[in-house]
């Protein structure tokens, strides 16, 4: 950044540093309040020194089933991305290859589902689910997380294909390959990083989904956004517990998002086409 | 190998028609060029051929079978593309190994076959790389291998030397050339170099906007071109072209008049509008002037070594001359010309047509 001023630079770093506390601070008070004894977690002045404790994280397991809603928590989430990217992606293949005058229109109506507000479908899902026997199970929520997911990834998917040139197709046709395999062996590894994405976006998305989690799960296929806020009721709020809990909750995303970053790179593309 | 026949063709994309009832033959083995300005249809019809376009009316046939409705996967045809279309995330051995798939060969084949095909085009320490870390010709020489590794029917190759360098085109020119005579596949080739066409080609199709305008062995082409377009279209520097009038015996324009020979007097008519075309190489310099010459005054000139071109005005009218190098002139001299009347050609202004 050698083409700007000090002056400037010092004003870029401080306005980083801004949007880093916004972001930051929270994750910040999480983590320390989930260890803080519960006598000084209020206290004030705010302590920064403690000896801290996991009584809060003892006890959110040993109250309640939360590995339980930790692995309801992953089957959600993994289930509506795998769901999600699989239908997804064919989708996005088919509106980015079939040549109509009216495919915008599709693709439109498709990101158009994504508008929609879950307050307004939350009580049709219910009766559906409650009709057909899935409420409080996990395939009720993949279902409804993907109504969702599949026209993000299927917007996400079709930008990547459309930059897949098509004479690598066309080469792989002459060659003799048919459809499924020009699909499946040329274009889908050209966009790897285009499904890290999308993979990312459907699993934080179900992973954190609250709404309808709440209102389509009950005891058995209980999410763990849903189980952390049990710990708030009418008769008290157990603020170390909740902590704790959503402390939990961030680990698996962190790892899933470090594990699909590998794939965020560019240039796959590169030497293809002159 | 097969033989290629196209019948009658004809490409529409809605309602623009590209392709105006194409007919032509390529023999078994022949190496036929597809030559023509941007836009003229010829890539199009090698799409075609390959496939990858529908076809509007008519029919094209490979080996003597109908193709219209064959998919490009089963027409045994293969395709260098131009801008090759190697798959980025293959090395060059897998790039291979990709298009012999589909033919189910044991291991062993396929090794046998990638190595061969590696050693005639001296790919083989390059097998392990992706083509991301290859040269552009080393590319264009992938691209190539991927397609013989099928030992297919037919060859077809879109443009494939427009994006190297002069030096590089002409040497994998020289080596398709080579390719060609060693494999005897028959080839379709797309090119709007006339160079690659007269040194490649065993015939030529000279397109322009959606018809073929002649077609022809490279020879036959140039000295004997069917209308303005192909005579100005082959040639470099390319043919002179000068507008008159059929009037009592000779050919008249504003600044010359030509006597033609007897031959072009039985097709010329009196009154008739005519296009007289005349290479630079046939347009020579003499020392006096006579009744046959010209007055020119020359205006640039350029030397290429053993040969000068020079830029000839007669008048209002502007020609080249091709001459050896040592007798060119001051550019603003004055100069008589002479047209070497055998190797001119006449063609109906109105029509295009060669009359001869």
């Amino acid at each position: 950044m050698h083409y700007i001023s000090k002056r400037q630079r010092v004003l870029v770093y401080v306005v980083l540093s801004i949007v880093l506390m916004v972001f930051l601070v929270p994750i910040y008070l999480i983590a320390s309040s989930s260890v803080k004894p519960t006598p000084i977690m209020f206290q004030k002045p705010h302590a920064f020194l403690f000896l801290p404790t996991l009584e809060h994280y003892y006890s959110v397991f040993t109250d309640r089933p939360f590995f339980k809603f930790i692995l309801n928590s992953l089957i959600v989430a993994l289930g509506s991305t795998a769901f999600s990217l699989t239908f997804g992606t064919l989708g996005a293949y088919g509106i980015s290859r079939i040549k109509h005058k009216r495919m915008n229109d599709v693709a439109f109506w498709i990101l158009s589902m994504r508008m929609f507000p879950p307050i307004a479908v939350v009580v049709p899902y219910y009766i559906i689910f409650k009709t057909v026997g899935l409420l409080d199970t996990p395939l009720a929520l993949i279902i409804v997380y993907s109504t969702a997911n599949i026209p993000l990834t299927v917007w996400l998917m079709k930008g990547f294909f459309d930059e897949v040139p098509s004479t690598l197709e066309e080469a792989a046709a002459v060659d003799g390959h048919n459809v499924f395999d020009i699909f499946w062996r040329i274009a889908l590894p050209l966009v790897a990083p285009g499904l890290a994405v999308s993979a990312v976006f459907c699993f934080i998305f179900s992973w954190n989904e609250f709404l309808f989690a709440l209102m389509l799960t009950g005891s058995k296929a209980q999410t763990a956004p849903v189980a952390v806020m049990s710990f708030w009721s009418s008769d008290a709020v157990q603020w170390g517990r909740i902590m704790a809990g959503s402390f939990i909750i961030l680990i698996p995303s962190v790892i899933f998002v470090l594990t699909c970053q590998r794939w965020l790179v560019r240039g796959l593309m590169m030497g293809s086409v002159k | 190998m097969s033989s290629i026949s196209l019948n009658n063709v004809f490409k529409r994309y809605g309602a623009v028609q590209v392709l105006h009832g194409v007919n032509l033959e390529i023999l078994e083995g022949e190496f036929a060029v597809l030559l023509g300005p941007s836009g003229c249809g010829k890539t199009t019809t090698l799409r075609m051929v390959a496939g990858l376009e529908d076809i509007s009316d008519g029919e094209i046939l490979i080996g003597g079978r109908i193709m219209n409705e064959v998919a490009p996967k089963d027409r045994g045809v293969a395709m260098v593309f131009q801008n090759y279309a190697l798959y980025p995330h293959m090395t060059v051995q897998k790039n291979m190994e990709f298009a012999l798939r589909p033919l189910r060969l044991d291991r062993s084949e396929v090794e046998r076959r990638i190595s061969k095909t590696a050693e005639i085009l001296e790919l083989t320490r390059l097998l392990d790389r992706k083509p991301a870390l290859l040269s552009g010709g080393q590319r264009q020489r992938v691209a190539m291998g991927r397609a013989m590794v099928r030992t297919p029917d037919v060859f077809l190759f879109d443009e494939p030397l427009s994006n190297l360098d002069a030096k590089l085109r002409t040497q994998v020119r020289w080596e398709i050339g080579k390719l060609h005579q060693r494999l005897g596949t028959t080839v379709l080739y797309v090119t709007h170099d006339q160079v690659e066409a007269m040194t490649l080609a065993d015939k030529i199709v000279i397109m322009r906007d959606g018809y073929v305008e002649q077609v022809g062995t490279p020879e036959e082409v140039y000295t004997n071109p069917k209308t303005i377009f192909v005579a100005s279209f082959i040639g470099s520097p390319a043919m002179n072209l000068l507008k008159a009038r059929a009037q009592g015996g000779v050919l008249k324009a504003k600044d010359f008049s030509i006597n033609v020979t007897d031959i072009f007097k039985k097709c010329v008519h009196e009154g008739q509008e005519i296009t007289i075309g005349i290479r630079p190489i046939n347009v020579s310099l003499c020392i006096n002037s006579s009744e046959t010459s010209l007055t020119a005054k020359v205006d640039v000139t350029e030397y290429l070594g053993n040969e000068a071109l020079l830029n000839l005005r007669v008048g209002n009218l502007e020609l080249v001359a091709e001459v050896p190098a040592g007798q060119r002139v001051p550019v603003g001299s004055t100069v008589q010309i002479e047209f070497n009347n055998e190797a001119m050609h006449l063609f109906d202004t109105a029509s295009g047509q060669s009359l001869k």
